[in-house]
């Protein structure tokens, strides 16, 4: 679902992405880490289409988010770790405006779905000034989530979410991921990543140095000896650690 | 204390300059920096001795409508003390920034220490205007220069404490509830009174004032009315403010400084025994402001009615119309409607009053240039579009739109707003205006007036969205440029940075039309030839076709552009 191929983003002589490739197939949760700098968000933002590759390809469903944006951003949602809302619109009216623009036709019915599903039943004609950060920013997923996507980006989910929102983000995401969809999953918090993702991607630098399961991680020569927790094995393979 | 703010002020304004200094480093800021001092050489410096020489004349023509100056800025002083009074600001009294809330409220600092350090730190800026108003009105004299700077200072500083004490008052009545209202009853008395009182004065002079049909007859009465009696009363203290910069020597500098200097006092000691918690007020303010420079200033109302029912499915343009409509909506209220009630109902009265004469034939006159601020100026000033959204960027691009149907959606909602002012201020100038047909300027005109309005009409949109695309599409072209978001760059570079982007906007609207015009006239000119008629409305409709699709080539170029757009380059402003 999502093929990232030899993928190279530079700013000025600055290589922040250095021939990265992966691929995401449907069903999968794969967790992408790195250190501060690592290339992560740039990533991230390439593959939806923010900001064009220097270098390589990106598909998300077959189609190339650089050749054919509009059809492939229609597979894809993006929850940015700093939700950007519209402060004058609700929270209906930011779904209807996100149902209009992705082409959903029961929009209301799946909006109030998806607000009951976020605990945000309520907030429905509340504006953004009227949120707390956690409530912003399920509602940033409420309209990630309303077209249904095939292909979902998180950055640092959880940040600004109570214990009870982080534990339904963790249930949304697997579900999601259940559901068929491609998710990656954007994180520092290691034992979130541990926790929901079925494949774990590292990059440092800007280059890829892990693409395996956590099994398979913990069972590679290089770094069976840091080992069992990803911690560790993170803080090996980026050299964090000697 | 106070030394501690000294030190906060002097060391803000030393780095902001050097990180402007800093900034001449890209050409483009270096370009707009010798642009803004051209500008400023060539409007306040040219010609030191002409414009002593120029100066003493403008002293002169001062001196001779010193009256009338006075009269004016009474007006306006006092107005803008009204205004205060019963159009509240949602801003918070005092602004502070992020940073000044974090350190400053949680220090050991009282309130009225704070309101010091707002204080001292507006003075920058309004010793900067001062010197600004000063270096315009070309003072006759260097001892001129002085007293008209400390004139205007005082005045300046006079009304932003008055407003400052007005925000106080009204935070305080809001905390206190009823108590807050009884409290403060005695202000919100005597402003009502000072507004009863002229109004009374202008309506006790109304029929004399309606039998006047020249502009400066009526100015000239409404100058005698307010000048003597209760109403001279009201408007004593303001006069007296602007006497002071109005002092054509030192002598009468002096013989009005004490009266300025009471009223500077008076105010001064009515905003420090304010007892008014501005601290929850300023925090939120400080927090909405640095959360999102995407934010626009005003506080948004709330949810409310939609500008129409957004379609489940349809093409992402009348969405993107939908939002921008909203955004403009959320910051009206019914109070906003309110206060335009009594321009409304003036203007009904003079409509149905006068059937066309006297009142109403002068304001369907004052209709016809208002239509052109609202076709000329509108799209400079209605911002609803990628000037507000470039800072959303990243967001924008994560939508399943093109560039170019993002931008298409984008220019729909200020060009929808200005034409519709625009085509409200037309029809306006049409019905007043008609009485003037027998003998105004329009009796050489004749019949043709009816196709003349059609004609504006049909060219108020097409010049409105000419602009608008113009100026969106320097936006994409020189993000860095363009003031994205709510903020504005500040500085004289940033000034020269606009004058270009201004001066850049102008040309591309000439080229813009010139195709669109030539089309129309060589039309028109074929039609004369060969009928000997002489159209309007038909050429007029040529012109803007032209000019549309233009706006639709262009809008498709500059899709591909923002397609290509990297987030990055719209640089955050200062």
């Amino acid at each position: 679902m999502i093929d990232v191929q030899h993928l190279t983003k530079t700013y000025g002589s600055f290589k922040a992405v250095d021939e990265f490739s992966f691929r995401v197939g449907p069903g999968e949760v794969v967790g992408l880490i790195g250190p501060n700098g690592a290339g992560k968000t740039s990533t991230l933002r390439c593959i939806v289409g923010i900001q064009a590759p220097s270098a390589g390809t990106i598909t998300i469903g077959g189609h190339d988010i650089v050749r054919a944006p509009v059809e492939a951003k229609r597979l894809l949602a993006f929850m940015a770790d700093e939700p950007q809302l519209f402060e004058y619109l609700t929270v209906m009216e930011h779904l209807r405006l996100t149902g209009r623009l992705y082409r959903v036709r029961d929009v209301e019915a799946r909006a109030r779905d998806l607000l009951a599903e976020l605990q945000l039943t309520g907030k429905e004609h509340a504006i953004p000034a009227e949120l707390s950060r956690g409530m912003t920013q399920k509602v940033a997923i409420a309209c990630g989530l309303l077209h249904d996507p095939k292909a979902l980006l998180f950055d640092e989910p959880l940040t600004g979410l109570d214990p009870l929102g982080i534990r339904h983000m963790k249930e949304t995401i697997v579900a999601r991921g259940r559901a068929g969809a491609a998710v990656i999953v954007s994180s520092h918090l290691l034992h979130l990543v541990e926790e929901i993702c079925t494949r774990i991607v590292i990059i440092d630098h800007g280059r890829k140095v892990a693409d395996a399961t956590l099994a398979e991680l913990k069972a590679h020569p290089e770094l069976a000896a840091a080992g069992s927790s990803l911690e560790q094995i993170f803080l090996t393979a980026t050299a964090g650690e000697p | 204390m106070i030394g501690a703010f000294l030190y906060l002020t002097a060391c803000s304004f030393r780095n902001r300059l050097r990180r402007r200094l800093q900034r001449l480093r890209e050409p483009r800021y270096l370009v707009g920096l010798l642009v803004g001092l051209a500008y400023f050489y060539l409007v306040f410096f040219r010609g030191r001795g002409r414009r002593r020489a120029g100066g003493q004349v403008t002293a002169a023509a001062m001196g001779a409508a010193a009256a009338a100056v006075q009269f004016l800025g009474s007006l306006f002083l006092f107005a803008s003390a009204v205004v205060a009074w019963v159009w509240p600001s949602s801003r918070p009294p005092l602004q502070f920034s992020r940073a000044e809330v974090q350190f400053l409220f949680t220090a050991p600092v009282t309130r009225r220490q704070l309101v010091h350090f707002m204080l001292w730190r507006s003075q920058l800026a309004i010793l900067f205007g001062s010197a600004i108003a000063t270096l315009v009105l070309r003072p006759g004299s260097f001892a001129g220069g002085w007293t008209l700077l400390a004139g205007i200072w005082v005045v300046l500083m006079t009304l932003r404490l008055h407003l400052m004490g007005v925000a106080l008052r009204r935070l305080s009545v809001a905390s206190h509830g009823a108590a807050g209202l009884a409290r403060q009853w005695l202000p919100v008395a005597v402003v009502l009174g000072a507004v009863g009182v002229l109004a009374w004065s202008v309506a006790a002079a109304w029929p004399s004032l309606r039998a006047l049909t020249d502009g400066p007859g009526v100015f000239a009465a409404v100058q005698a009315i307010t000048a003597h009696g209760a109403a001279g009363v009201v408007l004593w203290p303001f006069a007296a403010l602007v006497r002071l910069p109005l002092a054509a020597s030192a002598g009468e500098f002096l013989a009005a400084l004490p009266a300025a200097a009471l009223l500077l006092a008076l105010n001064y000691a009515w905003v420090l025994r304010s007892d008014a918690a501005f601290e929850e007020a300023s925090a939120e303010h400080a927090e909405r402001q640095a959360s999102a420079r995407v934010a626009p200033r005003a506080a948004v109302k709330g949810a409310g009615a939609t500008p129409f029912s957004l379609a489940p499915d349809g093409r992402p343009e009348p969405a993107i119309l939908w939002k921008n409509l909203i955004l403009v909506g959320r910051y009206l209220s019914l109070r906003t409607a309110l206060r335009l009630l009594p321009l409304v109902i003036l203007l009904a009265v003079a409509a149905r009053g006068s059937a066309g004469h006297g009142v109403a034939a002068v304001m369907g006159a004052a209709a016809l240039p208002f239509a052109a601020i609202a076709v000329l100026l509108g799209p400079q000033m209605l911002r609803n579009d990628l000037r507000q959204d470039l800072a959303r960027l990243p967001l924008l691009k994560t939508w399943p739109v093109s560039g170019a149907a993002l931008i298409r959606g984008e220019v729909l909602a200020p060009t929808v707003i200005a034409t519709s002012i625009a085509w409200l201020a037309l029809l306006l100038a049409f019905v007043l205006g008609a009485g003037e047909r027998a003998g105004g300027a329009w009796a050489a005109i004749g019949e043709s007036r009816p196709s003349i309005f059609a004609a504006a009409f049909i060219l108020a949109p097409a010049v409105v969205a000419a602009q608008v695309v113009a100026h969106n599409g320097l936006a994409v072209l020189f993000p860095a440029w363009a003031a994205i978001g709510a903020t504005r760059a500040r500085g004289i570079d940033a000034v020269g940075q606009r004058m270009l982007l201004l001066a850049g906007m102008l040309f591309t609207l000439l080229v813009s039309l010139l195709p669109g015009v030539a089309a129309a006239a060589a039309f028109a000119a074929v039609v004369y030839l060969i009928a000997g008629t002489v159209l309007v409305v038909a050429p007029a409709m040529i012109a803007a076709l032209v000019v549309a699709a233009e706006c639709w080539v262009a809008i498709e170029g500059l899709g591909r552009i923002l397609d290509r757009t990297d987030p990055s380059a719209v640089e955050a402003v200062e």
